[in-house]
């Protein structure tokens, strides 16, 4: 994004619309600092310039640049996947698609959320370690797949590595007893970047919306919680194509 | 992905605050999917969502943009839709209304999965799975407060911004605009539209006492 400086009139209603604090003052005017900016549109469409002096960059869709837009901006439709958002229907259709089995575990990894963003160096250490610890398969569907040079080593293809994202999402799936080994992995990670994601898991339920005991008992071993609210898949979609 | 499931605050205040999805599978039952989903939003409508957007028109519900228009949009097969209930009473009527209209589509619902669980019962629904979360791993020490927070994660695309909900605060507190009016503010940029007003409402007007602020 930019601020057309002729224009401005430096009221500074749009700065706190930026949620990475890009829009600061430069003088008198507002300005966008080009390399926190994720292009995510936000203060074009709800800080209500008073004097329309917010305007796309020129290189927003330019590559790698255009990555910012299409991870960041939630009412962008992703260049590789055709779809808006950053991962795919995962256990929203599950009841449908029953791409996750009752054995199996969903694992998603929100990067950088909340709020934080992230580097997609940084997302490149998550990569890397979860090819690591010998998961290879990406969910084909999702926007970061396209991103991955090598899928042995998890390596992101180099020229995008200077790029940063409000927000993209991992999408891998492991059988239960893999499920220990890649939360593990996961918190040691944790340790290296500097922002934040969070850790989705999910899971096909027993009756009377029963999580199964044994994925409880392998969140508690590895020291991690559950939060008390959750997205539940209500059982209600079939298929008809 | 609408990062729902990470809905930050205490269990009192996330009793009213579910989040509803209807959601096509690419591929399963994409095809004519429009008017059944056409058909389930006229349905939550009944009920009354406190927000609400179709990914045909990406606006919500408090950008001036009428129900019918929301309606009219629902063309496209795949549409999906995102909505926000503020109570169980409406949930459960929602769900009954989504139940019987059986039209075949996956719906989703974001909330305390007690509740969920009982109201599952309930209606004699059985739910397929559950989508955990397994909390922030990171830097969490560069996050904004646990208490901006239950603003922010409220967007789950991190659109809403914590400075945002800082100067709504300090708008609030100065007697600038109303706790609803603030919170009508706060949803605009979230184009998800599962922003919960009435929630943030009620936030504003238990935080801002908390607050300091410069009367500049």
């Amino acid at each position: 994004m930019m601020i057309h400086e002729e224009i401005c009139v430096g009221c500074g209603r749009c700065h706190p619309y930026c949620p990475t604090a890009a829009i600061r003052y430069s003088g008198l005017k507002s300005a966008i600092d080009q390399d926190i900016c994720y292009e995510c549109s936000t203060c074009l469409r709800a800080a209500h310039c008073p004097v329309d002096a917010i305007a796309e960059s020129p290189n927003v869709f330019d590559y790698p640049r255009a990555l910012r837009r299409y991870f960041s901006d939630p009412s962008s439709t992703h260049a590789a996947t055709g779809i808006q958002g950053r991962g795919t229907e995962e256990s929203k259709t599950n009841d449908v698609t029953r791409r996750c089995g009752p054995k199996q575990i969903g694992v998603a990894i929100e990067i950088g959320r909340p709020t934080l963003g992230m580097s997609l160096l940084d997302i490149q250490k998550i990569t890397r370690a979860i090819a690591r610890a010998g998961v290879h398969k990406i969910e084909p569907h999702n926007p970061i797949h396209s991103m991955i040079a090598n899928e042995a080593t998890g390596d992101l293809k180099p020229e995008m590595l200077g790029e940063r994202v409000l927000s993209a999402i991992i999408e891998i799936q492991v059988e239960r007893d893999q499920l220990r080994g890649i939360l593990r992995t996961l918190k040691e990670v944790a340790k290296e970047v500097d922002s934040v994601f969070c850790i989705d898991a999910f899971t096909v339920v027993e009756p009377g919306l029963k999580i199964p005991e044994e994925v409880l008992e392998i969140i508690r071993a590895e020291g991690l919680t559950w939060r008390p609210n959750a997205k539940i898949n209500m059982g209600l979609g079939r298929a008809w194509e | 992905m609408t990062h729902s499931l990470h809905r930050e605050g205490n269990l009192d205040s996330l009793e009213r605050d579910y989040v509803l999805f209807i959601y096509p599978a690419r591929g399963f039952n994409y095809k004519g999917s429009a008017p059944k989903v056409r058909r389930l939003v006229e349905l939550l409508y009944q009920v009354g969502p406190v927000n609400m957007i179709p990914t045909s028109l990406r606006r919500n519900m408090y950008s001036g943009v009428k129900p019918e228009e929301i309606l009219e949009s629902i063309t496209v097969d795949g549409t999906r839709v995102y909505s926000v209930f503020n109570d169980r009473e409406k949930l459960k009527k929602a769900l009954i209304a989504l139940k019987e209209a059986d039209v075949g589509i996956s719906i989703m619902v974001s909330g305390i999965i007690d509740r969920v669980r009982d109201i599952s019962a309930e209606l004699g629904i059985d739910p397929h799975m559950v989508n955990l979360s397994l909390g922030i791993h990171g830097r969490t020490d560069r996050l904004p407060p646990a208490d901006i927070r239950e603003f922010t994660t409220m967007c789950g695309h991190g659109v809403v911004s914590p400075h945002l909900v800082k100067d709504m605060i300090r708008r609030v507190k100065t007697g600038k605009v109303s706790e609803w009016d603030g919170s009508v503010l706060l949803a605009e940029p979230c184009t998800c539209g599962i922003y919960n007003p009435c929630r943030s409402a009620e936030l504003l007007r238990e935080k801002a006492p908390l607050y300091t602020i410069d009367r500049w």
